[in-house]
């Protein structure tokens, strides 16, 4: 099976070794992947924020790229990238050309962890990774893509992981993109439920499939000296401690 | 068709306005993602569905369950008696009843130095210490009473004094809402002007979402279902 | 048509515009966040246990939502089939194209028969319109009867919920208010709290010369109004007095009698974690005879105010489905956070920042629609499915770009933000060219040496944070992660080159 990745800008700039795990775990998962150096954003910031024009000139150019590629498969390891891909064709409500092209790349786009449970079936990767780890439920993959067994059997199968679910796993963070800017205290406020939680549940590491909700949990975390570590599912399932 | 001519002009703007914009409206329709469209559901969507037990038991569980009293009793005498032993107990005194034929029956049979108010006015009703009427339907489902206005003048009897006795005969009882709704709208005497669905004593929630019984309408409720038809209402 | 005029009605908090302040002030409330703590808490798990008994919930949502996608599809034509069967049965019906038509018509009524006292039940309608003010400055004595209304109403306030309009006070500023304003006796219990409003309320129905409610639904089939309620104090407010006036969204009808099943199913449930609330009332038109109980009249007057306006576009159109259960609120991470007042508007939450927009002009609210993270919670909850987020960033994308088709909306001049928009611009023309974009992290790199400790950034210095805002936003509670020193597709090609 050929892939071809979405980075997504986040994780290509401050989150690297996310892409790189994620390249890793899908070639031990048996698939031949590649990476066109053209993509950049899909645009979701401009479009979160209400700037339609402009997300339209990075959608174009995403789905320009993509649709030339004759992977089997577009894989994106960020749940809210995705469903921006699935949301193309809302901007294109007036020009029917540009809506058809937005769907046929979206139908062929992926999320990471639903990529490997629903289309290839595989949920072990052979990793290994020691300690009480819990997951949080990233809301556009929960609630824009039903992601939600998928991540949990992917964890499950991981050695020498003691799977904690946190009482609201499903909670929002408090990100939101450019929400978690414009109000910062909200924000924040938000993240601290979802800290506490964490903290509770005396884990090793909190897991995700969002760079940006991690940025997020992570970075109060961090600011808090807190040993517990904010890591992203590709990188525990490459996981080889 | 006749309309007050204060808002006729104000009538024909509004209808006018929803046309215009769902006019305007047309050419988004198809392009919006819309919410899956349901099929009309072949049955109704009963609380927990179809169960073995009895629909009388059913409402008396579900009545239960929102902290009314229920008695069930094989005929008019055992009625009267269970009216009796609430009226003893709460020791009322002033007792507002219904115009029902039902009630006046079980009064015959009463024992008690209680006054019974047939038709207060304002004053007198909120001096009433129990009211005491029947109900036309009821719903398993849910544990509702069902009083209609056209077959009973009752309303102010079940609402004001702070207790209140209801009395139905168990094939009123129905299981389901949907059911109700139907037989209400399609009376012989008409869609009542005021169908009143009264399911369990008066509550509130609104002092920190602690529960309190008996607001502004009853704090006691006591159903009373006659398990044999009874002589006509 | 007009807009309502939005004031700021609390004197605690500013209007929309004001949000972020606002919120500011929620967020150091301690006895707010342990109200809405217990809300979220006890609400959430009545709401579970509610929806269980129920085999299939997402069925009746689906139901409910195509009812109301019909209705608001012929919306006049289901008006007047409504209106014609209510006055059929005797009903007076009245249409107001806005809130100060509403409150003209009803002081008329009132003045016309003489009518000084009235008894208000709970309806979010005419708290959106401010009747009460306008009844008090035209010397009517208006006393609001549901309890959690009435506390607002002693205390001066605005409903912080749509259900539980007092949720935002304590019982311990319950009874002090209750103290101050009725005379009872020091309690913190709830019962007795209860009692003393149930006395001091019962006095006010026995004296009332007209009643005024709300309506929860509309059914054009027969003209009949319900309204539903557990206190009883709709029934005695639309039994008692000689005169009902009821105030009714024009968007509250619905077709026909039947469907009132799937709306009672979804809507205590969603709203109170209830299976059904204590009372429903189904009122047809007037008495059929003099002596009978019941008012003598009863008017109904049909509100647009800024409704029908939604209808020009099928994003906003399902704004129009809302029943006003206030799920949405409780599920919602924001609302949890700060409650119902820092919205500035009668409809605070998610269906609060996607309506307060609608009705009062989107340059009156330009910050609610940004009130939200975008999670979802709400639409997953929403008995009717209305999809929010998808409302929030409609409405975003006209606070920056303009309406979106429809008819030109008198909506007042939107602020534009240039710098804002420059930045989107500029990354938009950088981030279309892979060298820009690349050359644009190496810049990053480079400048980030001033802020990067220990491979984190830390809190930024107040010039940093001037200069680049939302730098200094997240990394005031937040560390941020560097630009890494090879990013992904630098790694990519180095490992390509091995090969």
């Amino acid at each position: 099976m050929r892939v071809s990745l979405f980075v997504t800008c986040l994780v290509d700039q401050l989150w690297p070794s996310v892409g790189t795990t994620a390249v890793e775990v899908l070639r031990r998962a048996g698939c031949e992947v590649e990476f066109d150096q053209r993509q950049t954003c899909c645009g979701q910031p401009a479009f979160n924020t209400g700037y339609r024009n402009e997300a339209r000139a990075l959608a174009r150019r995403f789905i320009e790229i993509f649709e030339e590629s004759k992977a089997d498969a577009i894989v994106s390891p960020s749940g809210s990238c995705t469903a921006m891909v699935h949301h193309f064709r809302e901007l294109f409500a007036e020009d029917e050309t540009w809506r058809t092209r937005a769907e046929s790349v979206a139908e062929r786009t992926h999320e990471f962890a639903s990529f490997l449970i629903n289309v290839l079936g595989v949920d072990d990767l052979g990793a290994s990774f020691s300690g009480r780890v819990t997951w949080h439920d990233a809301c556009h993959g929960l609630r824009d893509l039903n992601l939600h067994s998928e991540p949990r059997r992917l964890i499950r199968k991981v050695r020498g992981v003691e799977f904690v679910e946190l009482p609201n796993a499903d909670s929002c963070c408090g990100f939101g993109g450019t929400f978690s800017v414009k109000y910062p205290e909200i924000s924040v406020a938000i993240l601290d439920n979802k800290i506490e939680s964490i903290e509770k549940a005396g884990v090793r590491a909190v897991v995700s499939g969002d760079a940006s909700c991690l940025m997020q949990i992570g970075g109060r975390l961090s600011r808090q000296s807190s040993p517990v570590r904010a890591m992203h599912l590709a990188e525990l399932l490459a996981s080889r401690e | 068709m006749t309309e007050t001519e204060h808002s006729t002009e104000a009538r024909q703007e509004i209808l006018s306005s929803i046309r215009e914009h769902l006019a305007a409206s047309k050419r988004f329709d198809g392009q919006a993602v819309q919410p899956q469209t349901a099929q009309p559901r072949a049955k109704s969507n009963s609380a927990q569905g179809d169960r073995n037990e009895t629909v009388i038991e059913r409402f008396r569980q579900a009545l239960e369950a929102v902290s009314g009293h229920c008695s069930i009793v094989r005929n008019i005498d055992e009625a009267a008696r269970a009216v009796q032993q609430i009226v003893d107990q709460r020791n009322a005194q002033r007792i507002a009843i219904s115009d029902s034929t039902l009630v006046h029956e079980i009064l015959r049979r009463l024992k008690t130095e209680a006054v019974f108010l047939a038709a207060p006015n304002q004053s007198d009703l909120f001096d009433c210490d129990m009211g005491i009427t029947t109900a036309q339907w009821a719903i398993a489902e849910t544990g509702t009473l069902v009083l209609e206005s056209e077959r009973e003048r009752h309303r102010l009897a079940s609402l004001v004094p702070p207790v209140h006795v209801a009395i139905i005969e168990a094939n009123r009882i129905r299981q389901r809402m949907a059911e109700v709704l139907e037989l209400i709208k399609s009376s012989d005497a008409g869609l009542s002007r005021t169908v009143t669905f009264i399911t369990g004593p008066s509550r509130t929630s609104d002092i920190e979402l602690t529960l309190a019984i008996g607001v502004h309408g009853p704090g006691e409720l006591h159903v009373i279902v006659i398990d044999e038809p009874a002589q006509p209402a | 048509m007009n807009h309502p005029t939005e004031t700021a009605d609390s004197t605690v908090y500013g209007p929309p515009n004001a949000f972020d302040q606002n919120a500011l002030k929620a967020l150091g409330d301690e006895q707010l966040h342990s109200a809405l703590q217990n809300l979220v808490v006890t609400f959430g798990e009545r709401r579970e246990a509610a929806i269980s008994s129920v085999e299939d919930w997402e069925g009746l949502r689906d139901e409910a939502r195509a009812i109301k996608d019909e209705t608001l599809a012929h919306l006049d034509r289901y008006l007047k089939e409504f209106a014609n069967n209510a006055e059929r049965a005797g009903a007076r019906i009245h249409w107001a194209r806005d809130g100060h038509e509403v409150s003209r018509i009803i002081i008329r009524l009132l003045r016309e028969r003489n009518a000084k006292r009235v008894v208000k039940s709970k309806s979010m309608a005419t708290e959106e319109i401010h009747l009460n003010a306008a009844l008090e400055a035209a010397a009517i004595e208006t006393v609001e009867t549901d309890l959690g209304e009435w506390i607002i109403q002693l205390a001066h306030e605005t409903p912080s919920h749509i259900v539980v309009p007092a949720i935002h006070k304590s019982k311990k500023q319950i009874a002090d208010l209750f103290v101050e304003k009725i005379g009872i006796e020091p309690t913190d219990d709830v019962a007795k709290l209860t009692s003393a409003a149930r006395r001091v309320l019962r006095q006010r129905f026995a004296e009332a010369d007209a009643g005024i409610s709300g309506v929860n639904f509309g059914v054009a089939e027969t003209g009949t109004i319900l309204i539903l309620e557990n206190e009883g104090n709709i029934r005695l407010t639309t039994s008692l007095p000689k005169i009902h006036i009821a105030v009714m969204g024009i968007e509250k009808v619905i077709p026909r009698f039947a469907d009132l099943d799937v709306f009672l199913k979804l809507l205590p449930r969603s709203g109170t974690g209830q299976q059904l609330t204590a009372y429903q009332s189904l009122i047809t038109g007037t008495k059929k005879r003099p002596e009978d109980e019941g008012p003598e009249e009863l008017h109904i007057v049909l509100m647009d105010n800024g409704r029908s306006r939604m209808l020009a576009h099928p994003v906003t159109r399902q704004s129009l489905a809302c029943i006003r259960c206030g799920a949405c609120l409780n599920a919602c991470p924001v609302y949890q956070q700060i409650g119902g007042h820092a919205y500035g508007s009668v409809y605070p939450g998610p269906i609060g920042a996607v309506i307060t927009p609608q009705l009062i002009g989107i340059s009156k609210a330009t910050q609610l629609p940004y009130a939200s993270s975008l999670c979802g919670a709400c639409r997953e909850v929403c008995p009717v499915k209305i999809d929010i987020p998808a409302l929030l960033l409609h409405l975003r994308s006209e606070i920056v770009e303009g309406p979106v088709g429809g008819l030109s909306e008198q909506r007042g001049p939107v602020k534009k933000k240039f710098a804002e928009h420059l930045a989107f611009r500029l990354y938009v023309f950088a981030w279309s060219r892979p060298m820009l974009y690349e050359w644009g992290a190496r810049g990053g790199r480079l400048f980030q040496r001033l802020v990067v400790t220990q491979g984190r950034i830390g809190k930024v210095s107040g010039l940093i944070a001037r200069i680049a805002p939302p730098f200094g936003a997240w990394t005031a509670w937040r560390d941020a992660p560097p630009i890494a020193p090879r990013t992904f597709r630098e790694q990519w090609r180095e490992s390509s080159r091995i090969k």
